[in-house]
């Protein structure tokens, strides 16, 4: 069970990543969060974000267009 | 030719002729690269038509369609690597924000603008570091220093205590709590400075304190107060006060002098015997000179003569004589110490005049004594020791100050102090006074020795030759009588003495209505000495007069010729290097032989034909003796 949950649906890349990164401050560590998106690209953006900012990708779920990443901040 | 090509989505395309594309196929390849710039437009630019058509403008169309779709693709590659530049240059700033400066920015984008901006932060960050490391090593100096003046202040052997600015004490040292016998518990933030100050000088503190919250020049840095411990012990304590900077509370040092006040009483005790037994063994030989004369003739006398009748009187002079030998012989017994209440009312005219008959014998022929007194006769109740002690210390001050000779004047006169003078000197009451003054043409001193002269064992003289009590005894002395010293000194030209002793009774007299001091006229002031030059000038200003200022006599000369018929009065000091006043008054009156010039002086000099004025005077005295002289009463 997912302590947050961020839909990003209907926004095209880079905007979910941006929006992530404003929202990120308020999460406290350890939190895991669920973002979902259905931009094509948006999961090669939150690969590169995680690993930046050393944050683990739990789990990718793919259902037709969209896609639901679940992060441990 | 079948030119059969399978595209991404997997849909085939036959193309045998050139009419058929005219048709239904056509209409699929149209389809095709319809579906493949929507899916496009959404962002996913792995799409890609790889067909090859013969119909030119339909190949053209399907070129353009890949071409826009890698064009887009390095459009949106470009884009996320800003936007995860952006991200993480923004969580690094977050993170350093936040105090975390184990952030760290990467530098490896390959958009050169992100990269320098990683680089810029990474910059900062490190002069960010630097700040905070000289600002802990700072602090850890402030700390270590801090500390150190605690340990200073606590330790030190004087009483120490910082008082807010309500009286409220915020820090008392050990040695506070040793004077007291308080505790640091007990007074920190709890009691008040008053709490601890004898009733009889409690105002004086309260003014002072009020005072030098105004302006710290306002109250005297150092004064003699009370001290009311635990046990309701009066104790004489020396205060030290300063203001502590960019605050309004106050430092204070207290040292118990209660034991030295002990000391400075058996000081003057012994300074007493010493001036007696001057004064003794001076009569006492005055005294066995007459007595060998009147023994000796008795005992030729007595030898001569016959008759038994006769010679019983002889024998009762010499008996006579034998016993006023022994009198004088007793002069030389110890004087006991008597209390301040013993006085009498000394006639300090006629005292003076005796007093310097006998002083001159001790003083030297190359010193010549001058006396000044007022025609009226000055009353004053005073112990005749005290005052021998006072003028005995002052006037071989003053000779020693002449080893190749010259004079004391010693001068007597009354003067009324008003409310003004209390403003300059805080611990002098208003009232009448009785001035003694005691000058010499002497050497002089600077101001670093004038202001150390009444600390007790301070001393100028060679060792041996004196003790650095006698001053501090003077001070002692006159302060048992309310009194005040006032010293004037210029160096190498002599120093003046002046103790203000208070009357009693109150006159106002002599009191001086400043309003009549005020003037308009043009004064020439010619002073080689700048503090007094300025000081006189100013001070002239403040009453209304217009005064020109020269350093010596030729700029003196120079100025006045520019203005001689301005300038009214020119005030020139006695002795300059160059010219003298006394050559700057004669060319002065060359020019014009109209103008009044007054000769200053540090002592008091009587030159014939000369109008002076002494220096050393008080100011409004001086202002009284130019008033007087413009007004042509001298």
């Amino acid at each position: 069970m997912a302590d947050r949950l961020l839909d990003y649906s209907g926004l095209k890349c880079p905007y979910p990543i941006l929006k992530l990164s404003a929202q990120y401050p308020q999460f406290k560590e350890g939190e895991i969060v669920e973002v979902i998106a259905d931009c094509p690209t948006f999961e090669k953006d939150i690969k590169a974000w995680c690993q930046k900012l050393g944050k683990t990708i739990i789990n990718i779920e793919r259902r037709e267009e969209k896609i639901k990443v679940t992060i441990r901040i | 030719m079948s030119q059969g090509i399978v595209c991404t989505e997997g849909c085939f395309i036959k193309c045998k002729n050139f009419f058929c594309e005219h048709g239904q196929k056509l209409s699929e390849l149209l389809h095709l690269c319809s579906n493949v710039i929507e899916k496009i437009s959404k962002g996913d630019t792995r799409q890609k038509i790889d067909i090859k058509v013969e119909r030119y403008s339909l190949q053209r169309l399907i070129d353009s369609i890949n071409r826009l779709s890698r064009e887009i693709e390095d459009l949106i590659n470009l884009n996320h690597e800003l936007a995860i530049g952006i991200c993480e240059h923004f969580d690094v700033l977050r993170r350093l924000q936040e105090g975390d400066f184990s952030a760290k920015a990467s530098e490896d984008s390959p958009i050169e603008i992100v990269k320098m901006l990683g680089e810029l932060i990474n910059k900062l960050r490190d002069r960010f570091i630097d700040y905070i490391d000289k600002i802990k090593e700072q602090h850890r100096e402030m700390v270590k220093i801090y500390e150190q003046e605690r340990v200073i202040l606590s330790s030190i052997g004087v009483a120490i205590l910082i008082t807010e600015e309500d009286m409220t004490v915020e820090f008392v040292n050990e040695e506070f709590e040793r004077l007291t016998g308080y505790t640091k518990k007990e007074v920190e933030g709890k009691m008040k400075w008053s709490d601890f100050i004898s009733e009889d000088v409690l105002d004086k503190v309260v003014e002072y304190h009020k005072l030098r919250r105004i302006s710290p020049s306002l109250a005297p840095n150092q004064f003699e107060i009370k001290i009311k411990d635990k046990s309701g012990n009066i104790k004489d304590a020396l205060i030290t006060v300063a203001m502590i900077p960019y605050t309004k509370k106050s430092i204070k040092s207290i040292i118990d002098i209660t034991e030295r006040k002990k000391i400075q009483e058996q000081l003057l005790h012994s300074q007493k015997m010493e001036a007696l037994g001057v004064l003794s063994g001076r009569i006492a030989h005055e005294y066995k000179n007459i007595l060998t004369g009147v023994l000796g003739f008795a005992s030729i006398l007595n030898n001569k003569i016959q008759d038994e009748n006769l010679k019983k009187y002889v024998q009762r002079i010499v008996e006579a004589g034998e016993r006023a030998k022994e009198l004088s012989n007793t002069l030389l017994a110890f004087s006991r110490k008597e209390e301040i209440s013993v006085t009498t009312k000394v006639s300090l005219n006629k005292f003076l005049v005796h007093y310097s008959d006998f002083i001159k014998s001790i003083i030297g022929k190359d010193i010549e004594l001058k006396l000044n007194l007022p025609e009226t006769e000055v009353l004053y109740e005073i112990e005749p020791t005290h005052l021998e002690v006072i003028l005995l210390n002052l006037i071989t001050n003053a000779r020693d100050a002449m080893p190749e000779g010259g004079e004391v004047i010693l001068s007597l006169n009354e003067i009324y102090l008003n409310m003004d003078y209390q403003y300059t000197h805080p611990l002098v009451k208003p009232g009448d006074y009785v001035v003694l003054s005691v000058s010499d043409t002497g050497v002089g001193m600077d101001e670093e020795t004038k202001q150390r002269i009444f600390e007790p064992f301070f001393t100028t003289k060679p060792k041996g030759k004196g003790t650095g009590l006698g001053l501090s005894t003077v001070y002692g002395l006159v302060k048992r009588y309310n009194g005040h010293i006032h010293v004037y000194s210029e160096l190498g030209k002599g120093t003046t003495f002046k103790i203000y002793l208070p009357q009693k009774i109150k006159k106002s007299i002599n009191s001086i209505d400043k309003e009549k001091l005020k003037g308009s006229e043009t004064l020439l002031i010619v002073d080689d000495d700048a503090h007094v030059r300025q000081y006189l000038a100013s001070f002239f200003k403040e009453y209304g007069y217009q005064v020109y200022e020269a350093e010596n006599g030729e700029k003196a000369v120079e100025i006045f010729k520019e203005n001689k018929d301005k300038i009214n009065l020119c005030l020139v000091d006695f002795v300059m290097p160059k010219m003298s006043g006394i050559e700057v008054k004669k060319v002065i009156n060359s020019i014009n032989p109209n103008t009044k010039v007054a000769i200053m002086s540090g002592n008091p000099v009587n030159l014939k034909d000369f109008i002076t004025i002494e220096k050393s005077i008080s100011p409004e005295e001086i202002l009284f003796k130019v008033r007087t002289i413009l007004d042509e009463k001298e």
